[in-house]
């Protein structure tokens, strides 16, 4: 449904990603591990079109050089040159890294502008939705974005993504900076996302542990390359992930 | 009393002067150095069709307002878009088109007594022992209409509640599938219109001069700064600060004093509060 070819992307000559390809299959959820300055948001930035913008304002300001190269399809159709907003419309919406609320805008606002890509009746039946799975939104409705907790921003930002009706969702270190417990609480409501909607996820995290349970694929980034890849099970039983990832031999 | 409504009035007429040039900042970030001559330019328009073509005066001025927004995206989409993000680019750019058109316009020949826009409505009525003329009653409604108006307009519908995301955070935005250049085009064209609807209703106070411009340009400027940059509220805020205070040099002082109020709330903000009155962004980043 969604691969990504030979993706590399450079700022100036330093290699950022390389040579990385991935896919995700319909309705699966596809993992993305690795460390800080491994490539994760990059990677996603690049796969969301992001990139491009990020590429365009550089290039206008001035600044860094960015060179993007490799092919990227969805639903078999080439879309490595769409812009970000035409990619959102196409159904690859990315829930960013550092979660990226409306601050001055309430709860209530913020899924209502992420509602902007959805037709009035399923802007509606998503908003139900967000508010069965993230119950805690409910009370908050008319709270300011920018007062949030963390945990509670994350779901919004995710709710907020849904809003925009994604075929894929991307999400971006949806785990930073919340407690263990809510970690693996979140998990499992990503996971009861794709089961009930079929929504397809590919989701960029350094916390393996939480996350590792509810994939059907994963990939290890290193260093901007894919080094590891398998199901599951493979990355588990690898010596190096389980070093690396999860602390025993 | 006098101070009183003449206060209200003159600080109506402040914001709607500012309306338009806080809307494309708020949403853009995009400081349209250009908007004084756009008011000019939307007075001058809808002048040239009264006489010229001889149309009635409501749809000279509807014409002229739709002109104004189509000339606000084109200078988006033609110029503009070419340095955006570049500030000091945007506001040389900005600026140097504001120029062009205001002195374009005094080279074609409008200067002097000329040029005179009709008020809609002549006559005056006594409020609370005063007499004030209609088109200035005139003013103080548009005013509250496009305020109200906008207000829904940014709450209540797709567009607009695309546009306030967008005034927040780009990035996100673009996620959500809005588009950065398109709702810029929106926000020019808005801007353009506002401009154009301020000048329609104030420009028939007095003459329409290519001064105006200057003038209007330093007015918003000025009640953008003292409201904090991009926030509404904050203009409209500011506006009245700025417009009593004018009222009450008028009064005390002598009516040279106001351009002197404006720059100096400019000059007090910037060493007191630099993120101006309201500049909730900052505030909140701190808090944070």
């Amino acid at each position: 449904m969604f691969e990504a070819r030979g993706l590399m992307v450079f700022y100036e000559n330093m290699l950022a990603l390389n040579n990385v390809s991935l896919s995700c299959g319909e309705g699966q959820i596809v993992g993305v591990f690795g460390a800080n300055s491994a490539g994760k948001s990059t990677l996603m930035y690049t796969l969301a079109g992001i990139m491009l913008d990020i590429q365009k304002k550089e290039a206008m300001a001035g600044g860094e050089r960015i060179t993007i190269r490799g092919a990227l399809s969805f639903l078999g159709r080439d879309v490595m040159q769409l812009k970000p907003a035409k990619r959102a419309e196409a159904g690859i919406v990315l829930c960013p890294e550092r979660r990226r609320i409306f601050p001055e805008s309430s709860v209530m606002e913020n899924l209502r502008i992420g509602g902007y890509l959805a037709k009035p009746k399923e802007a509606t039946e998503t908003l139900d939705y967000v508010m069965t799975i993230f119950p805690a939104l409910v009370k908050l409705e008319n709270r300011l974005g920018g007062f949030l907790s963390g945990g509670e921003q994350q779901m919004l930002a995710i709710g907020r993504a849904l809003m925009a009706q994604p075929r894929l969702l991307l999400l971006d270190e949806p785990l930073l900076g919340l407690s263990p417990a809510i970690q693996y609480w979140l998990a499992k409501s990503i996971l009861d996302i794709r089961n009930q909607r079929g929504t397809s996820i590919i989701v960029a995290e350094q916390y393996a542990r939480p996350i590792m349970p509810i994939i059907d694929y994963g990939y290890i980034l290193e260093n901007g390359s894919a080094v590891v890849e398998g199901t599951k099970e493979e990355l588990l039983d690898n010596p190096d992930v389980k070093a690396a990832y999860f602390g025993t031999n | 009393m006098d101070i009183l409504i003449y206060g209200i009035i003159n600080s109506v007429s402040l914001a709607l002067m500012a309306l338009g040039f806080t809307l494309v900042y708020g949403i853009s970030r995009l400081p349209n150095f250009a908007h004084g001559a756009l008011y000019v330019t939307a007075g001058y328009i809808c002048w040239q069709l009264l006489h010229r073509l001889g149309l009635p005066y409501p749809l000279a001025g509807l014409l002229a307002l739709a002109i104004m927004a189509l000339a606000g995206a084109a200078m988006y989409q033609l110029i503009l878009v070419r340095v955006r993000g570049m500030a000091i680019s945007e506001i040389i750019a900005s600026y140097a088109i504001g120029l062009a058109i205001l002195e374009g316009l005094r080279w074609g020949g409008l200067k002097g007594a000329t040029v005179i826009l009709p008020p809609f409505a002549t006559g005056s009525v006594g409020i609370l022992g005063v007499t004030v003329d209609l088109q200035r009653l005139l003013v103080v409604l548009l005013g509250a209409l496009l305020v109200g108006g906008l207000w829904l307009f940014v709450n209540h519908t797709r567009l607009g509640l695309a546009l306030k995301g967008m005034a927040q955070d780009e990035r996100a935005a673009l996620t959500l599938g809005i588009d950065s250049d398109r709702m810029a085009v929106v926000a020019m064209a808005l801007g353009s219109a506002f401009a154009g609807a301020a000048a329609l209703v104030l420009l028939p106070l007095g003459n329409i001069v290519v001064e105006a411009g200057y003038n209007v340009l330093i007015m918003a400027v000025a009640v953008c700064i003292v409201g904090g940059l991009g926030s509404w509220t904050g203009a409209i805020m500011a506006a009245f600060i700025i417009g009593f205070a004018q009222i009450l040099t008028v009064v005390l002082l002598g009516p040279h004093y106001q351009v002197v109020v404006a720059i100096l709330a400019i000059i007090l903000t910037l060493i007191w509060r630099p993120s101006g009155l309201f500049g909730r962004q900052k505030e909140l980043e701190e808090r944070v």
